[in-house]
């Protein structure tokens, strides 16, 4: 009885699954969905296995505390791998984007130039140690090159970009994942949050960009009023970003012009 | 003359050497904790401190409420659940005070100088407030249990209104606690256009209130209050799962299936608020700074949240189950039928609500509430009406093939949960060819599209309706012992790993939400004013806090688990429990446990 309760539902879950993979891909949903939706009905088969499923003979002693054991494995496996089938964030483009952002920030604190000035002591020293090993192997004759004390790499630096502005935006764009909310050349951005930059730069000059980026409800973007008036657009980078920050993205942001995209025109209030 | 001038010259000198030693103290310097670094640490001691704090705040809610049913309903397995739960809370107790201390130690070794300022910011909550409220509860819990015995009959109604108070001092150090722990994500702005900007408010201008009053703190409350009685409930299933695993008697048997029913029905009646608790706070995040909604929901921590979406599913269908097989118990079942009208309710409760609430002012703003409300309640009243015309009053079903469908809806609800709007770890990587398609039709004034699929809306619908069809689930099964009579202690024995795998599923969960709310700050200690510059201000994968909540989970699990041993384990007075009668209540049917 228990396995032909078995055998019918793996049957009719198998033929309901070939059925959801058919119309999820004549749908065009990625594979991934397909794979999502398939994983709905096999779980769902194991539900109407287990509604039907005859009762369980009762544990007790030992076998009771050992049947818990490996229920607490079997779980901790199951969340476990629950877990890692799904697409996982790299942590190291994070750390890049932080000690970006948060280098030059550290460098103003009181706490960061003493880390600063501990770091030159500790290198100082370094080099110091080294001369005198060297002094003591080859006594003292020679002197061996000492190069210059050299700081960890890695901060946003905007002089580091030189005469390219439009390159130093485009950093500061993804820095400050204005991608979460707009999408440009097809990335980033779910429905209705902001509007597509592709056109940026036909709609508005660089001054305005500026001024939408620090004071978010000086104007909106056409069709984007109830999102204008929620105040979707944070107020926050006139706090947390330079003004040279500012300046780089608004000009990398006014060189986008592809027409081909809608982009929406400015309403002022 | 010269004594005193020598007294002089010596405090002097101490004095000097005091002062020179003082300022010779270096300023406090982070230790690099070894094993996985310090944030690992503060998050493992941080979860084990909330967890044990969840259960000592959570239990006495559920208590004292099965405390007064007991009394007065005159039913003396309430009075037994209420002690035995006391009993395991009482020895929990100070396991919450010591991973507290934990806790501090550790945030002072790792985060010494964020910790310092944190706490003189705070100083009247962390002086006064917190420890005083820590210590009149410590007073209050230790009193309720050990005149529990003492204070019965005429006497039982003091000791019901001291457990009262004891949820109240419980529920106030939680409140105030929650003050600066939601003051760290959503850091209070000046009022009004003041033009001040939000570092100098927070550091020099804003008084202690203020930055307690800021936009999660009341959301937050909610959310947690609701969330210690969902966990109260499910542990009370744990411990009645435990004791029915170890039953040696029938009557045991029977007592602990009872218990295990009304935990997980305490459990499951909180948990269907907590979704929208947690929407609540979501939204408040939202409200705040709307950059850190598709934070949480399409980038970083976006795959945390489906997660969140699998665990949620599987916690609904486990209770649902758990009800199935309370049903199964039930003598007289076979002659009870239900009409279409409750099936009818759960198909066409997303049909329409769902383009219904994509319509109401809350996001395209095309029908008025009053339309919504009116298009909801319909929804709902209409099914049961129609089904008692006369051409459909005729079809009917069994409770278990209504349950079945609402399985299936479940399931639907869940599929629609967990559909993102693409499957990367971050918005950067969202291409055309990773989202979902747009495929739609319309009927009348509703439009339906595939990319509908990730949007809140569509998110609220099936939420609702998960919840929507375990409360049919349970009105069906009171609909079923109505007419049927339980047989308590008769209940499949898989039901007893059902109850344990809710409580493990809900203490999981409750970690990886804890997870989310302090990743949500991104690379700050207090989000856009106090940034993190320590090498671990990074969000870690998924699958390395998997693996961490499962430790934090098990280690947990370890530690009530002992707990229920030491304080329940059966003794030898209770091979003397009478016997407990199908269903009857005396006096004597009980044996409470002792001391």
């Amino acid at each position: 009885m228990l396995w032909f309760n078995i055998f019918k539902k793996t049957f009719f879950g198998a033929l309901l699954s070939l059925v959801v993979w058919w119309v999820a891909g004549a749908m065009h949903f990625p594979f991934v969905f397909q794979v999502m939706f398939v994983l709905y009905v096999v779980l769902g088969v194991g539900v109407f296995i287990l509604l039907d499923a005859p009762s369980m003979a009762p544990l007790s002693g030992g076998m009771a505390l050992v049947g818990l054991v490996v229920f607490y494995l079997g779980v901790s496996v199951f969340f476990i791998g629950g877990a890692a089938v799904l697409p996982q964030y790299d942590p190291s483009v994070e750390k890049g984007k932080i000690q970006k952002l948060l280098a030059p920030r550290l460098a103003k604190t009181e706490y960061g130039q003493q880390l600063a000035l501990q770091k030159q002591v500790d290198a100082l020293n370094q080099q110091a140690e080294s001369i005198m090993e060297r002094l003591s192997v080859i006594g003292g004759t020679a002197v061996a090159a000492v190069g210059p004390v050299t700081m960890e790499s890695g901060p946003f630096d905007l002089a580091a970009f030189g005469d390219d502005p439009v390159a130093a935006g485009k950093e500061v764009y993804n820095l400050y994942e204005c991608y979460n909310c707009h999408k440009l050349g097809g990335k980033g951005g779910t429905k209705k949050r902001g509007p597509h930059m592709d056109n940026l730069g036909n709609i508005l000059t660089k001054e305005q960009i500026k001024q939408k980026i620090f004071e978010p409800m000086l104007f909106y973007a056409e069709g984007f009023e109830k999102e204008y008036k929620k105040g979707l657009m944070p107020k926050k980078y006139k706090e947390l970003m330079t003004d040279g920050e500012l300046e780089v993205l608004a000009a990398y942001l006014v060189t986008l012009k592809d027409a081909s995209v809608n982009t929406p025109k400015p309403v002022f209030p | 003359m010269n004594r005193f001038r020598a007294i002089a010259g010596l405090t002097g000198l101490l004095v000097f050497s005091a002062a020179a030693a003082y300022a010779q103290v270096p300023e406090p310097q982070p230790v690099d904790l070894p094993y996985g670094g310090n944030r690992t640490w503060t998050w493992v001691a941080a979860q084990l401190h909330i967890l044990f704090a969840a259960f000592i705040l959570g239990a006495p809610i559920f208590v004292v409420i099965c405390e007064w049913i007991g009394m007065r309903s005159k039913d003396l397995r309430y009075e037994r659940l209420a002690k035995e739960v006391t009993k395991v809370t009482a020895i929990l107790y100070s396991m919450t005070a010591l991973t507290g201390a934990l806790f501090i130690f550790v945030l002072l070794v790792a985060y010494p100088q964020f910790t310092s300022w944190f706490v003189a910011r705070f100083s009247p909550i962390f002086a006064f407030i917190y420890p005083g409220l820590f210590i009149a509860e410590t007073i209050i819990l230790y009193l309720y249990w050990y005149t529990w015995d003492e204070w019965q009959g005429r006497k039982k109604a003091r000791h019901v209104a001291l457990g009262v108070l004891l949820n109240i001092i419980g529920t106030t150090t939680l409140i105030v606690i929650n003050g600066p722990t939601s003051f760290m994500n959503t850091p209070a702005r000046a009022a009004g256009d003041a033009d001040i900007d939000l570092k100098t408010f927070v550091f020099e201008q804003a008084s202690v209130f203020e930055l307690i009053y800021n936009f999660s703190w009341i959301p937050l409350n909610i959310h947690r209050f609701i969330g210690n009685v969902v966990f109260g409930g499910f542990i009370a299933g744990l411990i009645a799962a435990y004791m029915y695993m170890a039953a040696k008697s029938d009557e045991d048997r029977a007592y602990y299936d009872w218990m295990g029913f009304v935990g997980n029905l305490i459990g499951v009646g909180a948990l269907l608020l907590l979704p929208f608790a947690g929407y609540l706070l979501a939204y408040e995040f939202f409200e705040y700074d709307a950059s850190v909604g598709p934070y949480m929901m399409a980038d970083q921590l976006s795959m945390f949240f489906e997660m969140q979406g699998a665990l949620v599913g599987l916690i609904f269908l486990a209770s649902n189950y758990y009800i199935w097989l309370s049903m199964k118990r039930i003598e007289g079942l076979e002659t009870v039928r239900g009409t279409i009208g409750m099936p009818l309710m759960m198909i066409l409760f997303p049909l329409v609500m769902l383009p219904a609430l994509q319509l109401a002012p809350l996001y395209e703003g095309v029908i008025s509430w009053s339309a919504f409300f009116g298009l909801l309640i319909a929804t709902l009243v209409l099914p049961p009406i129609i089904a008692k015309i006369p051409p459909f009053r005729k079809w009917t079903m069994s409770p278990t093939t209504i349950i079945k469908l609402g399985f299936l809806m479940v399931i639907l609800g869940n599929a629609i949960w967990m559909t993102p709007h693409a499957f990367v770890a971050t918005q950067a990587l969202a291409t055309h060819e990773t989202e979902l398609p747009d495929v739609g039709f319309t009927i009348g004034a509703f439009a339906y599209s595939t990319t509908d699929l990730a949007l809140m809306p569509t998110k609220n619908v099936a939420v609702a309706l998960i919840v929507l069809v375990t409360i049919i689930n349970f009105l069906i099964y009171n609909r079923a012992i109505r007419r049927g009579r339980i047989q308590w202690g008769k209940i499949d024995f898989i039901s007893q790993y059902v109850l344990i795998f809710l409580a493990f599923s809900a203490i999981y969960t409750m970690s990886l939400m804890g997870t989310v709310r302090s990743l949500v700050r991104k690379y700050f200690h207090v989000y856009n004013v106090l940034p993190d510059f320590t090498t671990h201000s990074f969000t870690p994968t998924l699958v390395y806090s998997g693996y961490l909540w499962i430790a934090i989970t098990l280690t947990f699990y370890a530690v009530v688990s002992f707990a229920i041993w030491v304080s329940l384990r059966p003794g030898p007075e209770k091979a003397k429990v009478p016997v407990l009668a199908q269903g009857a209540i005396s006096e004597s049917s009980v044996q409470a446990p002792t001391k």
